[in-house]
């Protein structure tokens, strides 16, 4: 665990020091949070919208965002370039066990993501947004933004060991894309045509948003709540399976 | 005399889309310890995929190899903690500085923070490069970014130091300042298995030396033994050096290696 930790201080320093790679998580995500509102909130008033539980649109819409943002992650693309550049070698050429390896990035990731979804939902709650499960809440709402972030760190990671390719690590990233979407990202799942209410219901990323959103717009729904946190730690476990797997037979 | 690295019978084979590719085919090796061992050959001769395989950064698809007493492919974090790697292409991570990099490396072998600390800055010093330790090291030189890798190498005072190709692309002085570090290393008590396309380099650092071509040893020994030999076997009238012992190993011809020169008009 300490080298997991060690390698996860140097991935964080690392995104520290590539700014550029951080700013584009936070601005697309509000970008989108803007757009969909301004778009939407007109057709779904909170006084008179029931699912909005007496919020505003965007208290629907943040989960979205902050799914996105944790969607983001650029650890993948710095493990190409250290493999590519001969470091990644050099630290396999040590006894570190391979899973402190993965788990080094995949512990940064999850930092950055608190962060991040932190701030969005500041800037949320400046916007009038109340998280109405309170600190709880609101400290549940984070973490399970960023176990999601590991997830999808996981998923990159095992694309990038795999391929060893930038452009192939990038693309990987677009087909995990149409999850976000084939969700009840603009109303509830019983709101919506049936093919994509089956298409929501199969689709595991569905849990982790009514989880986050049932944060945000209720009270503490352990249930809802603990099929998003099920949903992720199932998906980190496999991403973490399936990483050092690879990592091991890396050749 | 004891045994730094062994190897028997040690073969690569990779699967390609073009089918099997044998990289390595039954390298058979022996390096005494404490000493500067040369492992020459041309471009894709199988020098550094058989490093790799020292260094347990490939797997072996047949033989054995024990380095620093141990068996490799059985108890590879043994080796590793035993071994000092510095590839080609000095692999560092050029966001950190100097001594975070060294200090991680450190870490990674165990050493508690302070202790990182100490070492990071006795290396720095054996490498001259304290004025630039908090610098990040994409604003290093070429040469600098060897010695740092060189110095990442030695956190942990290994017993066998592998070098490969160490001082490709350096200038003269960088590539001389190297030389130095490797003697010094080796009078510490590391043996240096070093790969080189340099003839004058396997010359100047090496006890002793093996040239590899198409994945297969062709010729082992000293490097006077190995040119008192070709004088003896062509009735040379001269000395033989190094550049012939290679060229007559691996079957290329002078000429054939220097390319022809061609007259280019605008």
């Amino acid at each position: 665990m300490t080298h997991a930790l060690v390698l996860g201080r140097r991935a964080l320093r690392e995104g520290i020091r590539t700014p550029e790679a951080i700013v584009p998580t936070l601005f697309i995500p509000l970008f989108f949070l803007v757009v969909n509102v301004g778009q939407a909130a007109r057709i779904f008033p909170g006084s008179t919208t029931g699912f909005l539980h007496g919020q505003g649109y965007g208290a629907f819409q943040l989960p979205s965002s902050m799914l996105l943002a944790a969607s983001f992650g650029s650890a993948a693309l710095f493990l190409v370039e250290e493999i590519e550049g001969g470091y990644f070698d050099k630290i396999r050429a040590t006894p570190v066990s391979r899973s402190a390896i993965v788990l080094g990035r995949l512990f940064a990731e999850g930092v950055k993501a608190l962060v991040i979804a932190g701030l969005i939902v500041a800037l949320g709650l400046a916007f009038g947004i109340t998280i109405a499960s309170g600190v709880l809440g609101f400290l549940l709402l984070i973490l399970l933004t960023a176990g999601w972030a590991i997830v999808y760190a996981g998923f990159m990671q095992v694309i990038a060991l795999k391929t060893r390719s930038a452009a192939a690590t990038n693309s990987a990233g677009l087909v995990f894309f149409p999850l976000l979407f084939l969700t009840p990202n603009f109303v509830p799942r019983n709101l919506l045509t049936r093919p994509m209410e089956i298409a929501a219901t199969v689709n595991p990323v569905t849990y982790v948003m009514e989880a986050l959103r049932s944060l945000i717009l209720q009270d503490l729904r352990w249930e809802t709540i603990g099929l998003g946190y099920l949903v992720v730690a199932v998906a980190a476990a496999i991403m973490l399976a399936l990483s050092v797997r690879i990592i091991r037979a890396y050749d | 005399m004891e045994v730094a690295v062994e190897a028997a019978g040690l073969v690569k084979t990779y699967r390609g889309r073009s089918g099997t590719v044998e990289a390595v085919r039954g390298v058979d090796l022996r390096v005494d310890a404490g000493e500067i061992f040369g492992f020459l050959g041309p471009n894709g001769a199988g020098k550094s995929t058989t490093v790799r395989m020292l260094t347990t950064l490939l797997s072996i698809t047949a033989g054995t190899a024990v380095v620093a007493g141990l068996d490799v492919a059985r108890e590879p974090d043994g080796v590793r903690r035993r071994i000092g790697v510095a590839l080609q292409e000095a692999g560092l991570d050029a966001r950190q500085t100097g001594r975070e990099l060294l200090v991680l490396q450190g870490r990674l072998f165990d050493l508690s923070a302070s202790e990182a600390a100490g070492r990071a800055q006795e290396l720095l010093e054996l490498v001259e490069l304290t004025e630039a330790a908090d610098r990040r090291i994409k604003s290093y030189s070429g040469g600098m970014k060897r010695r740092l890798d060189l110095a990442s190498a030695l956190v942990h005072e290994p017993q066998v130091l592998f070098l490969d190709e160490p001082t490709t692309g350096l200038d003269p002085a960088s590539r001389v300042t190297v030389w130095d570090e490797v003697r010094r290393i080796n009078e510490r008590g590391a043996t240096v298995f070093l790969t080189t396309q340099y003839l004058e380099e396997a010359d100047q650092l090496c006890d002793r030396l093996a040239i590899i071509d198409g994945g297969r040893i062709v010729r082992e020994g000293t490097p006077a033994s190995l040119k008192a030999g070709l004088r003896e076997r062509l009735g040379l009238a001269r000395e033989a050096t190094l550049d012939d012992v290679f060229l007559d190993a691996t079957g290329r011809a002078r000429t054939h290696v220097a390319g022809e020169v061609q007259e280019v008009k605008a």
